[in-house]
């Protein structure tokens, strides 16, 4: 799954994160990647409580307790937003753009949003 | 082997991030505001000729847009060869 969306611009983010939860209690298989400005969920402290929306960080963070641990990051979008991938609120992999291309490719379905 | 269907115009981080991983056996489909990136002279259409992935763009999009004829060489795909293209490939990445 393809994550690529700021987490508060749009609602598209929110479903990524429910499709994620969804496919994670029915026990799917699955990979995370964000990638662009979807690295942008992955920031601690998120305090959404000012304009009326859950905390996407808070929702993400609990991700492995749905058996979601495969969770990789663009490394150049990290770059690219100065983020540091030690301090997210989940443990991420870093891949750079070979490991990116062989990441989409190994998988049988691919849904971006 | 990954269809990319590109909805984005350039510059944006979309459009870069789909041609950075596209793979040569990989085809673009211009969507939408993306047929715009094949204005034939535009920044975009040399980023995209500069790649080795095959891009083509959806005729009725390029139609509304008025870009008949100012692709440059970018095919233009119908409705039915956009369709096909998606049973040959097994993956679909959207890029908007």
């Amino acid at each position: 799954m393809v994550i690529r969306q700021s987490p508060y611009g749009s609602s598209l983010a929110r479903a990524a994160v429910d499709l994620s939860l969804a496919m994670g209690a029915f026990e799917q298989h699955f990979d995370l990647l964000f990638m662009g400005a979807g690295v942008l969920q992955l920031l601690p402290d998120q305090d959404s409580a000012g304009i009326g929306l859950k905390s996407i960080g808070k929702v993400l963070s609990s991700l492995p307790l749905y058996d979601v641990e495969r969770v990789y990051v663009d490394a150049d979008a990290l770059l690219r937003h100065g983020i540091n991938a030690d301090q997210l609120v989940l443990p991420v992999q870093a891949l750079d753009t070979l490991a990116l291309q062989e990441l989409l490719n190994s998988a049988d379905q691919l849904v971006s949003c | 082997m990954i269809l990319h269907t590109l909805h984005a115009m350039s510059p944006s981080a979309s459009f870069q991030d789909c041609l950075r991983t596209a793979q040569p056996e990989d085809t673009i489909v211009l969507l939408g505001d993306g047929v715009y990136n094949a204005l034939a002279g535009s920044h975009a259409a040399d980023l995209l000729a500069a790649n080795p992935v095959r891009v083509v763009a959806l005729d009725s999009d390029a139609a509304a847009a008025g870009l008949q004829g100012k692709l440059g060489d970018t095919p233009v795909v119908s409705m039915d060869d956009f369709v096909a293209l998606s049973e040959h490939y097994p993956r679909h990445l959207a890029w908007y």
